[in-house]
């Protein structure tokens, strides 16, 4: 099993009078080579989850293996290295650095690991082939469109060869055929063998025929109807 | 292929680079201001230097030992007769007596200082002659011969001619030819120099024959010269006895006396620095931060971003460095640190101008070094450390 | 004689490091009271980010530190020009009972900062961060050496007065003259180099040894032999090597080196045996974490990379130190 939780709990500023309990005893696994969609309303904990999956920091209680690693209480250096071997991250508003060239961008997660300039362009270049956006190789992320922004995002999450892919309502600033189009590469990237999971409330994303399964958050809990 | 360590680094730099090039107008400000701060302080260091040299360079040459004659505490004329009886302590090379007085100019509102001693008797007096830009010192037989220092043959308008005059004391003419002139390195203690044989010296100033103003004496062994002064001293009750090494430590321990109090100054300026370099560095925009937060989910670690602080300040800091030291040194070096030589120098008023020359060594810059860069540093630990906690979620709230 | 400029520059020197010194340890008390590494608490979270501003504080004191120490003997050797009877650093650092011990504790806290960015850089390489508890008390014990330093050095320039006749390098190291105590008397030449070179050749073999099989006693004898090569190496230098680089057979002075007039060779000398000490001393030292929870790994590769490493840096002393020797030999004493 690619993820596994098991009674995944998450209280945000435990002990403190503005304690939140955002997970409350999630139970979940998740396949290799599979197309998730979490849905579920702002609040409900659909993040945390994503960010527990994500490696951003671990559950305050339970069990969660990701990728081959048990997320327990441990520093952030070591979510960190296993976070930029295995999760690719796809966000709501790209999260792009806005005056760095979108070569840059796109390298930005292999400069920590001691990768040469020379590797690094060979390897974003032939994502930017991939993605059709070679030609925007110069300009500054902030002067291209949403579209280009998106598969930037997408060639960003790609360079290290991260076997997850995760987005956060990544078509939430998408009009309805870029958003089509995204759909397409993350199918695309299904069937090359990586593992997609997408939060998402966008009836393009979660009707897409290509989504293996369809979990609800509701409440820091899974919701089964 | 590089080492992996050392491949990221260099790419930290690289980023780092980059990240400044973003903000270069907060950047390039903070540069400015630093380098200035840089600028002062190299500045003094270097001039200090340099006086520090000049004032070596000639005073290599001084006696080990100089006698005054003293009555009612004034010094006055010596007769010949007291370096006599010298002759009986062991260890003594050469007795030199020496005139040295000052001649107001009244044509010229100007100030030498008249300086005559037997060269050529004296040891290694041939190497003062290295002092000289051209020419020689005058022997014993040259009468009517003058060495001059170049401000001396500025006043004088001299240019291309060689014979001035000067006024004995009955106001009659006394006509000198300038047979030398002291090289620019030693400026600060030879610019205002006319140096003669002492008959000519003894004739200017009226001095009787066997009269000198003071005696010098040079000793065999420089391990010797403070017994040899002592002994001299209880020789000749009525004289003042100096030691070479009084006179120079004299002119180091004002030179540094001046310089420690001139970089506390400057170290109210570099805290005043300091404070805005924490200022600036611990004010981190919503912008900065949120680039921050992305580069940690990205995977950048902790150290990862505190390198690129790492770098960042070095990159500044040194930069700052060079500009100021490169700034500080043309400003000695070709504008004889005009804006700093009136506190340095108090004499500066009597010496209309004299060049300096610095020599900047490893351990001036380090100094500077120590009084800038260090500070920075320092004060940019804890907001780069700040900077570089910010959570890695704080991208995807 | 503190209105000077390289006083003040030694003493803002001090005060900084000492307070990232105070900061590292402000950090260290917090972690010993409060790290609990199964909380999930925001003062957890807090406690882990401190850990990267006292190692941070810590390396950037240990640079400092390089630079103090550099600075130091620079500037004794400007005080010697207003001391009486000093001609370089020696006679400055010796013209009163402070000096020495002020650059001795100044060049142990290089050896004790450093080692403590050891012991950090194996601690986090494991993710239950075993050594936590142990470096920061150590890092507590970091405290008294700053202030000691600092204390030292600040006694050493108060009582610095330009009064005060001390003795000359010739004196204190010279083999020719009778004028005074000599240090280093009773060390001959001849011995020195003999044992010099042996050790040189014995640390190598000992080292090529160990990267090929590890032996505790012989890592331990490594790292002994390295502490006794520091001692002879700073001797043969005074007696032997320095006279070869001042081409002058009774000039034997471990500062005079540093000088521009010999192209700062001392600099290389010492920016050589001293890392080569702390890496073949440190070699041995981390021998008992390997036991630590997963810190085998770690601890063998830093071993590795200390022996590697320290057996470069002796290398390129032992040619650096040669240079002026052989050429001397080989020339005829031309």
């Amino acid at each position: 099993m690619l993820i596994e939780l098991e009674n995944t709990i998450k209280i945000y500023n435990q002990g403190k009078p503005n304690e939140v309990i955002a997970l409350k005893g999630i139970d979940l696994e998740i396949e290799d080579n599979t197309m998730i969609c979490f849905q579920g309303a702002s609040g409900s904990g659909k993040s945390t989850l994503l960010a527990i999956i994500g490696c951003v920091f671990p559950p305050t209680s339970g069990r969660a293996s990701i990728a081959g690693k048990k997320l327990s209480r441990m520093p952030d250096r070591f979510l960190t290295i296993h976070r930029r071997e295995k999760i690719g991250f796809i966000f709501q508003q790209f999260n792009l650095l806005p005056r760095l060239s979108v070569l840059d961008n796109i390298t930005l997660p292999l400069l920590p690991l001691g990768i040469s300039p020379h590797e690094r362009k060979t390897r974003a270049r032939k994502l930017m082939n991939q993605l059709s956006i070679s030609h925007k190789e110069n300009f500054p992320a902030a002067q291209i469109s949403g579209g280009e922004m998106q598969r930037v995002a997408i060639a960003r999450a790609l360079i290290n060869n991260q076997p997850i892919i995760l987005a956060d309502e990544p078509t939430a600033h998408l009009d309805s055929a870029l958003s089509i189009e995204f759909m397409q590469i993350m199918v695309d990237l299904k069937e090359s063998g990586k593992t997609v999971i997408i939060a998402s409330h966008d009836s393009l994303v979660s009707e897409h025929p290509a989504i293996d399964k369809i979990i609800n958050i509701k409440d820091g809990r899974i919701h089964v109807p | 292929m590089l080492p992996k360590g050392l491949e990221k680094q260099i790419n930290i730099l690289d980023f780092s680079l980059m990240s400044l090039w973003r903000r270069k107008l907060k950047n390039l400000g903070i540069m400015f201001v630093f380098a200035l701060v840089i600028f002062l302080l190299g500045s003094f260091q270097m001039l200090t230097g340099a006086l520090t040299n000049s004032a070596q360079a000639v005073l290599k040459n001084t006696p080990d030992i100089t006698i005054q004659k003293m009555s009612a505490g004034r010094q006055e004329a010596i007769p010949l007769a007291h370096a006599e009886k010298l002759h009986s302590i062991y260890g003594i090379r050469a007795i030199i007596p020496r005139v040295w007085g000052y001649y107001f100019d009244e044509s010229k509102l100007a100030n030498y200082t008249i300086m005559a001693l037997e060269h050529d008797s004296m040891p290694y007096g041939n190497n003062l002659n290295l002092t000289l830009a051209y020419g020689h010192f005058p022997k014993k037989t040259e009468i009517g011969k003058a060495v001059i220092g170049r401000s001396v043959h500025d006043i004088l308008g001299l240019d291309k001619r060689r014979i001035f005059s000067l006024f004995r004391p009955d106001l009659t003419l006394k006509s000198f030819e300038v047979i030398g002139v002291f090289s620019q390195q030693t400026d600060l203690l030879s610019n205002d120099l006319i140096i003669m044989n002492l008959t000519d010296a003894r004739d200017l100033f009226h001095i009787p024959e066997l009269m000198a103003t003071d005696i010098c004496v040079y000793v065999t062994n420089p391990t010797e010269i403070e017994t040899i002064a002592k002994k001299i001293a209880g020789l000749l009750p009525d004289t003042r006895v100096l030691t070479k090494s009084q006179i120079q430590k004299t002119y180091q321990v004002v030179f540094s006396w001046r310089s420690g109090l001139a970089s506390i100054c400057l170290l109210t300026a570099l805290a005043a620095f300091a404070i805005l370099a924490w200022d600036k560095a611990s004010g981190m925009s919503p912008e900065e931060k949120r680039e921050i937060g992305i580069l940690k989910i990205l995977g950048w670690e902790t150290g990862d971003i505190l390198a690129v602080r790492f770098w960042e300040s070095v990159l500044v800091s040194v930069l700052a460095f060079l500009f100021g030291c490169t700034g500080a040194y043309i400003h000695v070096a070709f504008f004889d640190a005009s804006l700093l030589k009136p506190i340095m120098v108090g004499w500066s008023v009597i010496y209309p101008s004299f060049k300096l020359l610095p020599s900047v060594t490893l351990a001036d810059l380090l100094l500077i070094f120590t009084f800038s860069v260090l500070p920075y540093l320092g004060a940019t630990v804890i907001p780069a450390w700040r900077s570089a906690t910010v959570p890695p979620d704080s991208a995807i709230r | 004689m503190f209105l000077n400029s390289w006083s003040l520059g030694l003493t803002l020197a001090g005060l900084i490091i000492l307070a990232l010194g105070v900061f590292a340890c402000r950090t260290a008390v917090r972690i010993l009271r409060y790290w609990n590494p199964q909380s999930d608490s925001n003062l957890q979270i807090k406690l882990e980010n401190e850990i990267w501003l006292a190692s941070t504080l810590v390396e950037y004191g240990l640079g400092f530190q390089i630079l103090s120490v550099v600075l130091f003997v620079l500037a004794a050797d400007t005080f010697c020009q207003v001391i009486v009877g000093a001609m370089c650093a020696t006679g400055a650092l010796l013209a009163n009972s402070y000096g020495m011990p002020a650059l001795l504790v100044k060049l142990a806290g290089i050896f004790v900062y450093g080692f403590w960015i050891v012991l950090h850089k194996l601690d986090i390489s494991s993710e239950t961060y075993p050594l936590v508890r142990i470096k920061y008390i150590y890092l507590l014990f970091i405290l008294p050496l700053l202030v000691a330093d600092i204390t030292l050095q600040t006694l050493y320039i108060s009582f610095l007065s330009p009064d005060i006749i001390t003795s000359c390098c010739a004196v204190v190291f010279g083999s020719s003259d009778k004028t005074g105590p000599n240090l280093l008397e009773g060390f001959s030449q001849a011995t020195t180099i003999f044992l010099y070179y042996g050790t040189v050749i014995a640390l190598t073999a000992m080292g090529y040894l160990l990267l090929k099989r590890w032996l505790v006693l012989l890592a331990a004898l490594f790292s002994a032999g390295w502490i006794w090569f520091l001692g002879l190496a700073a001797i043969a230098i005074i007696t032997v090597f320095s006279s070869y680089i001042y081409a002058m057979p009774y000039h034997n002075c471990p500062f005079c080196i540093l000088k521009p007039e010999y192209n700062y060779i001392g600099f290389a000398l010492y920016f050589t045996l001293i890392p080569a000490s702390f890496f073949g001393l440190t070699t041995v030292l981390v021998e008992p974490f390997k036991t630590m929870n997963n810190l085998a790994g770690a601890v063998e590769k830093y071993q590795r990379g200390a022996i590697s490493f320290s057996l470069i840096l002796l290398l390129l002393l032992t040619a650096l130190s040669s240079y002026h020797f052989l050429l001397y030999r080989i020339s005829g004493g031309e």
